[in-house]
This record gives C-alpha cells, sequence and structure tokens, in this order.
C-alpha cells in the first residue's frame, strides 16, 4: 500500500516517511500537553478525581502571577539561567580558543571536553554534592588541610553558597556544549579572511571581534538551541544537591512544579506552573533557531 | 639580537602559560569524575574518616559487590534490577528512536516538501518541552492508561524524546551524503529503496550509529519523567535508583559512587566511541534548504 | 535502436517554468551536446531523460518507448554526473560492477565485464583502490567506465568535465571523443563551455531560459547563428554586435558610418528597418592582417584602444560607430593603443539580426 502510495503520488513520500516521529510527538508531547492545559484551568488535586472535571478559568495562573512565592523562585530561575548560560559561553568561548592554540593532543582534549556533555545530570548532581559536603566532601577537606579555614564551609547548606554550588555543578555539566561546537566553528574557520585582516592591519582582537566572533556565531546559536532544549535538566541536578532548600531558598521553577504537583497533590496548580515553564522554553528555543537559522543565512550557509 | 631572545623568552612563556590554562581546565573537567570513581573502590569508613585519607591503603571491590549482592553482604537497593531496566528501557527506546529518525531524517535531508521548516522546528520544540513539565500530564494520562511503573511505559516516554534530536543528528549525517548517489545507483538499476541501503545507508551508518549512542545516553541518563512514572524494581532506572540511598538512615557514600561508576562507565566508553561523529552531525545539520 | 524524442517537455517546480516545451529528437549513436548559461534548463532537460526528475508536461521517448513514467533503472540509459558520484565506500572495480551486480549477473560476467571497461579506460592497475585514493582525472574515467559496463541504449554526460582543470580538461575531453568512437552509443551532453560544445557535438543544442534557441552542427550554429543570443554564446571572443538602420540597400551604423547589406540578404531588408549588425573579430581585421583578404568588405580607420598580444595573434578593442567592438589582428605584429589602423570588415562573413526579435535575417 505503502508503495502504490508512493508510485502514485510522490510528493507524500515525506510525509509518510515522518509519520511515526508525528504519531509519536502527538501521543506523548502534543496529546498531554493540550490535558495539561485543561488541567490548569482546573483545582485539579490527585486526592480528590472529582476535581478535574470543575472547570476555573484563569484561576490558578492569577493565582501565582499574584503570588510572590511563585515568583521569587521565577526570578531565581530567571537568573540562574542568565547567570549560567553566560558564563557557560564565555567559558566555552575561552576554551575553545585555547583548545584551538594546542597543537600536540588536541583530540584527546577535546574527548575529555565531552565527557561532562554525557554524564547523567543526576551523577553530576551527586558528583558536586559529594564534592560539596561540608562534613567529607574533598572541597573542605583539602582546604582545612591546607589550613585555608579551620572550620568546615557550608556549601549546600547556607543559601548563597548553595546556588554558588548549583551554578557551579550546572556551568560544569554544560559548558562543554559551547566548547565544543565553538571549536568545531574555529576548525571550520577559512584562513583567508583572517590573513585578509591582517593584511588590512586589524589587530589580534580586531581581527578576533570582526572576523572570528561573527563567523563563530552560528555555531554558538546551534550550542544555545541545544542548550534551550534541556535547560531543565537543572532540575535533576538541584533536586539531588539541595532538594531546593535549605527552606526553600534555592527552589527553581522546575523543583516547584514537581513539589506542587507531586509532593503537594495539587495537580491544577502544577500544570499552570508547568504551562508557564513550557511556554518559556519553547520561546527560549524558538529564538535561537530562528537566530541560528539568521546567522547561517548571513553566513551564506557555513558549510 | 636581545629583541629575537626576548620575543623567544615571550614565546616560551606564552606556551608555559598555554600549558597551565590547559592543565587547570582539564583538572576541573576531570577531578570530580575521578574523585567519585576512586571513591567508589574505596571503603565507606575511609571516605567518612577525618581527618582526611589522602592516599587510599588498598583499593577493593567490596562496594560492586555488596551492590550485585556477590559477596556475603548485599545491600538494601535492588541495583542489579534497576541496571536491567535501564539497559531493557535505554536500548529499546533507542532501536525504535532509531527506526523512527532514520525515516524523518531521510524525510527533511532528501525531500522538499510543504510546511518543511515549520515542521522541524515543531519537532523541536516539542522536544524542547521541560521533562517535569512534561512529566505531569503525562503521569496523570499514565494512571488511566496502566502505564505508571512499567517499562513500555517509559520507553514510549524515552523515543518521543529522542525522536526529534535522532531526526536533527540524521538529517545532518545525510545531507552529507551527495544527492548524486543515489541518483546514480537508481540510474544504475536500483530503486530507491535499494539505492538507501546499498548506498546512502553504508555511508551514513556511523553517523547513524553514534545518532544512536546519543539516544541511549539521553535515556540512560533521564531522571525528570522516569522519577514519576517508576515506582518498583518492575521499571526504576539507574538514576532513580541513586536517590534510593539518600532516603536511608546513613548515606552509604561509598555504595552509591560505586553506583555512579556503573552509570559513568557505559557513558564513558560510548562518548568516546562517537564523539567524532557526533561534532559532525550537530554542525551540520538541521538548519539548512 | 535507441534514439530519444523529446516532445513539448514542460518541467515546473510549482509555479515556477524550468523548462518550457522542448521538442528534440536525437538519433541513434548520435553524439548531442545540450550548451547554454546556467539556469538555462540543460541539466534539467537531462535529468527529465534520466528520469530524475518528473516531467510535468510532453512526452520523452527512448528507443521509440514513451518513459515518462518510469524510474530511471527501467530506462536503461547511464550517466556520468558533474561530481562523479563515485561510491565511495567501494573500490574501483565494485564501482564498475555495482549496476550490473544489481542487475543479479553472475560474478563470471560482471568481473569479464569489468574487467573489459577498465582495459578500454586504463583502470587496470586502479581496480583495487577507493575513489578517494584517485585523482580528479581518474574519478572522470571510473565515472565513464561505470557508465560504458552496462552497454546502456544511451549515455547521458551532466557537465562532466567542470571539475577539473583546463588542461586535464582538455585531455578528457579528446578522451570522450575517443570513447563514443570506441562505443557508439548515443550520447547526450550537457555543458556550459561552448568549446566542448563545439569540439564534442555532431549537432549542437543551444538553449536559454528553457527554450531552445537553434539546433544544428557545431559549423551550422557557429556560420548561421539563428539569433544574437546563439551569435554571442558561440565562439570566442563572443561576435559584436552593432545597432544599425537599413537605408537606401545599406546597413547604416549610428554614427552614420554605412556598410553595403551583404549580397546573400539583399532580398531580405526593407528600408528602414531596425537590424544589428553581427560581425565576429576574426572578421574585423586591419588591413593585410585579417583571414579572408578578398570578397566584399568594407574599409574603416579606428583607433586601438587596447590590444592584448597572444602570439601569433593579437586582440584588440577598439571602438565602431561609439560602441566597443573587438577586432582580430593575425601575425606577430605589437600595436600600441592610439595606433589608427584600416580595418577590413569581412562583409560575407557578416549577420543581420532583427533589433525587434533578435532572429538572423536569413538569406535561405
Amino acid at each position: 500500500m505503502i508503495r502504490a502510495l508512493t508510485t502514485k503520488r510522490p510528493e507524500m513520500t515525506p510525509f509518510l516517511l515522518l509519520t511515526p516521529a508525528l504519531i509519536t510527538m502527538l501521543f506523548v508531547v502534543a496529546l498531554p500537553l493540550v490535558f495539561s492545559l485543561w488541567t490548569s484551568l482546573t483545582p485539579y488535586q490527585l486526592t480528590k478525581p472529582q476535581t478535574i472535571y470543575s472547570f476555573v478559568g484563569l484561576r490558578n495562573y492569577t493565582r501565582l502571577l499574584t503570588d510572590p512565592g511563585f515568583w521569587i523562585p521565577f526570578g531565581r530561575t530567571v537568573l540562574f539561567l542568565t547567570i549560567a548560560l553566560n558564563l557557560e559561553f564565555a567559558f566555552g568561548l575561552g576554551i575553545a580558543l585555547l583548545i584551538n592554540k594546542i597543537t600536540w593532543g588536541q583530540r584527546g582534549l577535546r574527548t575529555i571536553m565531552m565527557f561532562p556533555m554525557m554524564f547523567s545530570p543526576i551523577l553530576v548532581g551527586f558528583q558536586f554534592k559529594f564534592i560539596f559536603n561540608d562534613n567529607i566532601g574533598i572541597l573542605n577537606n583539602a582546604l582545612q588541610s591546607l589550613g585555608l579555614t579551620d572550620q568546615a564551609i557550608p556549601w549546600l547548606v547556607d543559601a548563597k553558597l548553595a546556588m554558588f554550588s548549583l551554578l557551579f555543578a550546572e556551568i560544569w555539566m554544560s559548558t562543554s556544549v559551547f566548547a565544543i561546537l565553538l571549536l568545531a566553528g574555529l576548525f571550520a574557520m577559512p584562513r583567508d579572511p583572517l590573513e585578509a585582516a591582517k593584511v588590512d592591519g586589524c589587530n589580534a582582537f580586531q581581527t578576533f571581534r570582526h572576523i572570528t566572533l561573527p563567523f563563530l556565531m552560528p555555531f554558538a546559536y546551534i550550542a544555545m538551541t541545544i542548550r534551550s532544549l534541556d535547560v531543565a535538566r537543572a532540575y535533576d541536578i538541584v533536586k539531588v544537591m539541595t532538594g531546593g532548600g535549605p527552606a526553600g531558598r534555592t527552589e527553581l521553577l522546575w523543583t516547584m512544579i514537581a513539589r506542587t504537583g507531586y509532593e503537594n497533590a495539587k495537580m491544577g496548580q502544577a500544570n499552570a506552573m508547568a504551562y508557564i515553564s513550557t511556554v518559556l522554553s519553547i520561546l527560549f528555543t524558538w529564538y535561537f533557531y530562528r537566530k541560528l537559522i539568521a546567522a547561517r543565512r548571513f553566513m551564506g550557509g557555513v558549510q | 639580537m636581545s629583541a629575537v631572545v626576548e620575543s623567544r623568552a615571550s614565546k616560551r612563556a606564552k606556551s608555559v602559560a598555554l600549558w597551565i590554562a590547559t592543565f587547570a581546565l582539564m583538572l576541573v573537567m576531570c577531578l570530580p569524575g575521578l574523585w567519585v570513581m576512586l571513591s567508589g573502590f574505596r571503603p565507606n569508613r575511609e571516605i567518612l574518616a577525618k581527618p582526611p585519607v589522602w592516599l587510599p591503603e588498598a583499593l577493593t571491590l567490596d562496594n560492586f559487590g555488596k551492590i550485585f549482592g556477590w559477596g556475603a553482604e548485599q545491600i538494601a537497593i535492588p541495583v542489579p534490577a534497576y541496571f536491567t531496566n535501564s539497559l531493557i528501557i535505554a536500548l529499546t527506546s533507542t532501536l525504535i528512536a532509531l527506526a523512527i529518525g532514520m525515516a524523518g531524517g531521510y524525510a527533511f535531508a532528501r525531500f522538499r516538501f510543504r510546511f518543511k521548516g515549520g515542521l522541524f522546528l515543531g519537532l523541536m520544540l516539542f522536544r524542547a518541552v521541560p521533562g517535569v513539565a512534561l512529566s505531569l500530564p503525562v503521569f496523570m494520562l499514565w494512571s488511566k492508561l496502566g502505564l505508571i511503573d512499567t517499562k513500555a511505559g517509559l520507553i514510549i516516554v524515552y523515543v518521543s524524546l529522542n525522536v526529534p534530536f535522532t531526526i536533527w543528528l540524521i538529517d545532518g549525517f545525510f545531507r552529507q551524503i551527495p544527492l548524486s548517489l543515489s541518483e546514480a545507483a537508481q540510474v544504475d538499476g536500483c530503486t530507491r529503496w535499494q539505492a538507501f541501503w546499498k548506498i546512502e545507508f553504508p555511508l551514513a551508518r556511523s553517523g547513524i550509529a553514534s545518532a544512536g549512542v546519543f539516544a541511549f545516553l539521553t535515556s540512560w541518563n533521564e531522571f525528570a519523567l522516569a522519577s514519576q512514572l517508576t515506582r518498583s524494581t518492575d521499571s526504576k532506572t539507574l538514576p532513580v535508583g541513586l536517590l534510593d540511598f539518600t532516603a536511608q538512615f546513613t548515606i552509604d557514600w561509598a555504595g552509591m559512587c560505586a553506583m555512579a561508576v556503573i552509570i559513568i562507565v557505559p557513558a564513558l566508553i560510548l562518548t568516546f566511541v562517537v564523539q567524532k561523529h557526533l561534532i559532525a552531525g550537530l554542525t551540520f545539520g538541521g538548519v539548512k534548504g | 535502436m535507441a534514439a530519444i524524442t523529446l516532445e513539448k517537455v514542460v518541467k515546473k517546480y510549482g509555479a515556477l517554468g524550468v523548462v518550457h516545451g522542448i521538442d528534440l529528437t536525437i538519433a541513434h549513436e548520435e553524439f548531442v551536446v545540450l550548451v547554454g548559461p546556467s539556469g538555462c534548463g540543460k541539466s534539467t532537460t537531462l535529468r527529465m531523460i534520466a528520469g530524475l526528475e518528473d516531467i510535468t508536461g510532453g512526452l520523452v521517448k527512448i528507443g521509440g518507448q514513451v518513459v515518462n513514467d518510469l524510474p530511471p533503472r527501467k530506462r536503461n540509459i547511464s550517466m556520468v554526473f558533474q561530481n562523479y558520484a563515485l561510491y565511495p565506500h567501494m573500490n574501483v572495480r565494485d564501482n564498475l560492477g555495482f549496476g550490473l551486480k544489481i542487475a543479479g549477473q553472475s560474478p563470471a560476467e560482471i568481473s569479464k565485464r569489468v574487467g573489459e571497461a577498465a582495459e578500454i579506460l586504463g583502470l587496470t592497475p586502479l581496480l583495487d583502490r577507493t575513489p578517494a585514493e584517485l585523482s580528479g582525472g581518474q574519478r572522470q574515467r571510473v565515472a565513464m567506465g561505470r557508465a560504458i559496463v552496462r552497454n546502456p541504449d544511451a549515455f547521458l554526460f551532466d557537465e562532466p568535465l567542470s571539475n577539473l582543470d583546463a588542461k586535464l580538461r582538455g585531455q578528457m575531453r579528446a578522451e570522450i571523443k575517443k570513447l563514443h568512437q570506441k562505443v557508439r552509443t548515443t550520447v547526450v551532453y550537457v555543458t556550459h563551455d561552448q568549446v566542448e560544445a563545439m569540439t564534442l557535438a555532431d549537432r549542437i543544442v543551444v538553449m536559454k531560459d528553457g527554450h531552445i534557441e537553434q539546433v544544428g552542427t557545431p559549423m551550422q550554429v557557429f556560420n548561421h547563428p539563428a539569433t544574437t543570443f546563439v551569435a554571442t554564446f558561440i565562439g570566442s571572443p563572443p561576435m559584436n554586435l552593432l545597432p544599425a538602420t537599413i537605408s537606401g540597400g545599406a546597413v547604416r551604423l549610428a554614427d552614420g558610418t554605412a556598410v553595403p547589406v551583404p549580397d546573400r540578404l539583399t532580398g531580405h531588408v526593407r528600408d528602414g528597418m531596425a537590424v544589428l549588425l553581427g560581425i565576429r573579430p576574426d572578421d574585423i581585421s586591419p588591413v593585410g592582417h585579417g583571414l579572408s583578404q578578398d570578397g566584399p568588405g568594407a574599409e574603416v580607420a579606428l583607433t586601438v584602444d587596447l590590444a592584448e598580444p597572444l602570439g601569433m595573434e593579437s586582440l584588440i578593442y577598439t571602438r565602431l560607430a561609439g560602441q566597443e567592438v573587438q577586432a582580430k589582428l593575425y601575425g606577430p605584429r605589437i600595436v600600441a593603443p592610439g595606433e589608427v589602423l584600416t580595418f577590413r570588415l569581412a562583409l560575407d562573413r557578416a549577420h543581420l539580426f532583427d533589433a525587434a526579435t533578435g532572429k538572423t535575417v536569413r538569406a535561405l
């Protein structure tokens, strides 16, 4: 049947090939999202199944938008991502430039750089929970052995230090996405424009600023797009390292969703939050994807 | 003369600085993982010791023995079952995602059709839904369908989680193969189907394999959805199982580290095998034409 | 017998027309070259013959059979691609034998025919190499070997030489011609290079914007271009075209210079007609340094703007009736810019085109 269809209407072939993909996505993502939207318009609680049928309009949303208990973790999430992504980009660029300069063992370094990307986020969280542990963690042990401090620093207990530790873990895990793609960009960079710039009298910084960086931008956008697909991986890290504590001081949007939905069983409210986070993630991805396409077009299609 | 000496000296200083920076970088990148792995081979009392024991006196496989129940002692956490679950779930979902992704990636790489850009973007945006956010409705639906705490339930979710990215990568790999190869094969007497399997597939094989590895690791590493959709040894995976340790009265750091080793090692090996292709796929695919 | 016939063949991508109804008959064993600038539809036409593009309208016949709905594999043709399209994961031997293997030939038969083809093309020592280990010219030969080994009804060549450097291109051109003499088969060859077209073709098909401008032997196309486009596309440097009007039996150029209407065209023009006088650089030469010294001609004094010495000849840029024209000087003589020379226009070899339609004023 498929063959008959493809020979009779060849323009249908790509749609046939895409059908399985579309069906999975519709069943596992689109349908639940619709369900989630409905739930977010009800006061649904897991313990009271009937509540899913009572429609309350946007009440969950208006409640959230007027609740500092929502806004504070929300703002913290935005701040967390802003700091993390900017630092990841900056470090990634630095690492890419560094490794690009190294002639010996470059391949090995590149491989090592990929490892954090492949670590389970839950593992990254555990790893840093182990390292930052105030009692037995290697960091405090080292600081104390070296005599830099005589008492244990509460890395994961003090709110500010805990945020720092979370950021450290997040950046450790994700910088390599940028480093690897920017390095790939540096490898793909044609020599002619660089030499032309040198001949035209650019100094090293000017060359970097006006030639190298614009050329790298599409690669940075690929990295951003990939990153934007899984920013919520930070959930795993927070879940392991602090669980949102102490006293909710490291709560991010995603841990708040899980807490509201599963621990407090307020599914309606949680779905409203989830919807907000979904829309934001989608906008984020969409934005960088558009940038990526525009940058590629501007470059006349890198590669 | 002195200028030459000076520039040589400054060159050397530069290269020394370069090496120091690289070394520091590698230290930060490798040390945390290595420390965890090393601790997996140390007895718990050594980890807890005060003052700290820096050089392990003896490395031991006891922690692994306890986890897998080889020795006399076995811990209460059924790691072997989690390991089997992880393996079955990750492998199955990867194979299915690859089959779906190959069809879809080929469609994007080789055909022009209406809504092409929109469909591609749409797939990516679906992938962007945060795991926790998606877990809520999926949890509710799966409860109704009886898919909570089943391997099938998690496999279905992971397939859809992997399809967009698999398509992105495979699209990239097929794009690197000139269209004229398939055309030449068709002129040489192949059907399009034969041309695909005899020419395009063998050439994209290593790329497809690396997309498969990426999908496998995504499933292998996933936590947010798995932690809500699984309950028992029927379906719990390793990352979820890792948290079982924290529920115990005293934290068995050595046991956790040993379990971390079990999760890390496959990831390390697979990453090593495919790293080259993966970069090529990421930078080439997805957004052209 | 494998003649190829195109009847009113049309190709559209959505609303965009690429080929607008082409009629063409290619005889059995004929070497036909489709030539034209990029975007003229020549490659699309070839790919429709191959079955790699759907045919929007019209009929394509190979050996009398309509092949519109046949996939490439059922058309018994072979094709050499611009980038050679060698299978990178197979060695030369397997590349050559791939089509035979797909057709289910016995290993003995495959090995025999691959051996023969390799012998013809001098590929025997390279049979175990992979495409990556071959030079550009060798790859080209493997691609041709893959085409001949299957003994097809027709060879299709899609700009096969455009990836080679100039010297190799000349060599391969000669090899293709020799190959066609050895393996007599219908050939359709697409190129944008008029030199390839002139040297290889039994007949040239000049295309532009999805239309055929002219079909003819290389000499017909060169000596009797049907349109101003063909006139400027075939031949290098291109033919000069000078706007003029017919008045009193003479061709009057923009500045009033009058030259007589060539004898063979006198009956075909009328007074007041706007025309373009076409004359090749070879036919504008300083007196005593031209190709033809006799026959009807006109002499004008022109100032040399620039001369490019090429050894036994020089290309001269000058102005005639206010327009830049190129002229040729035969003989090893140095000319300086600013020099004023008397040029002879060989009018028996001049052309007149209707200024409105661009079509030749034909003496038929």
